[in-house]
């Protein structure tokens, strides 16, 4: 019994999950899901394809050069067994996983400080780019005063209205006089 | 109102699932990068003997996108195409397989038994460190 890994996303594939696809070289295909198989059929390169490890390995945005993953190794030959090996295996998988969890938050830190660095360098220069002005004003040569129109209101007393000839029927409304 | 929409528009849906298809899976980039790009492999791929089953009897093939043609214009005028032009860049890159998954989920190998390296230096095992 092993526990392979999947094609596509380099998942561990438990025995009685997943599925294979052994090609006409026989060479044997491993998914941990329908979704991987599915991503295979199209053809699609898992190194191009954003929510794989192996995209995430060659994007830099994993730790790959690490002494804690080279534990993990196939093996073709076998060990016999042995109580106290198990033991201290166990007790050393237990304190590995605990440095390589350590080590890992490192890394993410970094990577995240430095892309901070760069979004904020990244916004120091696109904000300068927007407060520059588009265009240059330049002082007028000749200034010439022109005379301003001021438009004056005239008021026209209310009295002195008269009744408009355009109101049909002199001011009366156009409906049906009802008695 | 009718129908407004066209009839036969899932097409494209119909032809992806058939070309996923186990019979009708097409050779891998893999598979023809280190394998059929080489010369000698590519020489007698291009001088296939007549061959009735497959297309222009297997005379004009295209090593890169394995594929077979009708004619030799045929084969010339895709040399010249996009298609053909596009695989060969993908091919230019190396290629995705079993061992890099491996390696991208942390899984290494293991080098050939290291308790006997260390403990008689033959001459297999000298070999191995100096490559």
């Amino acid at each position: 019994m092993r526990i392979e890994k999947c094609y596509f996303c380099s998942k561990s594939v438990y025995p009685g999950h997943g599925s294979a696809f052994v090609r006409n070289d026989a060479k044997v295909f491993r998914f941990c899901t329908s979704k991987c198989h599915k991503n295979f059929k199209m053809k699609r390169n898992p190194r191009k394809v954003r929510w794989t490890k192996a995209f995430r390995k060659a994007a830099g945005k994993e730790m790959t050069i690490d002494s804690t993953i080279d534990f993990e190794k196939r093996r073709n030959v076998p060990v016999r067994y042995d109580r106290e090996l198990v033991q201290t295996t166990v007790k050393a998988m237990k304190r590995i996983a605990e440095i390589k969890k350590r080590r890992e938050h490192a890394f993410w830190k970094h990577r995240m400080a430095a892309a901070r660095e760069k979004m904020l360098a990244h916004r120091k220069n696109t904000s300068e780019i927007r407060s520059r002005p588009s265009v240059k004003l330049l002082q007028p040569m000749a200034v010439e005063t022109e005379a301003i129109m001021v438009r004056e209101k005239i008021k026209v007393p209310a009295s002195s209205r008269s009744r408009s000839a355009l109101v049909p029927g002199e001011g009366r409304s156009m409906g049906m006089d009802i008695d | 109102m009718g129908r407004l929409r066209r009839s036969r528009t899932h097409g494209g849906k119909r032809d992806v699932h058939r070309a996923g298809r186990t019979r009708a899976r097409t050779k891998d980039l893999d598979q023809i990068q280190l394998i059929d790009l080489d010369p000698k492999v590519r020489a007698r791929l291009e001088a296939q003997p007549l061959d009735y089953e497959t297309p222009g009897l297997a005379q004009h093939y295209c090593v890169e996108c394995a594929k077979y043609f009708e004619t030799d214009h045929a084969l010339r005028s895709h040399w010249k195409g996009k298609v053909h032009k596009r695989r060969c860049k993908q091919l230019e890159e190396p290629a995705y397989t079993i061992e890099e998954s491996e390696r991208a989920a942390g899984l290494g190998k293991e080098g050939k038994r290291p308790t006997q390296a260390v403990s008689a230096p033959t001459p297999m095992s000298v070999e191995t460190w100096e490559s």
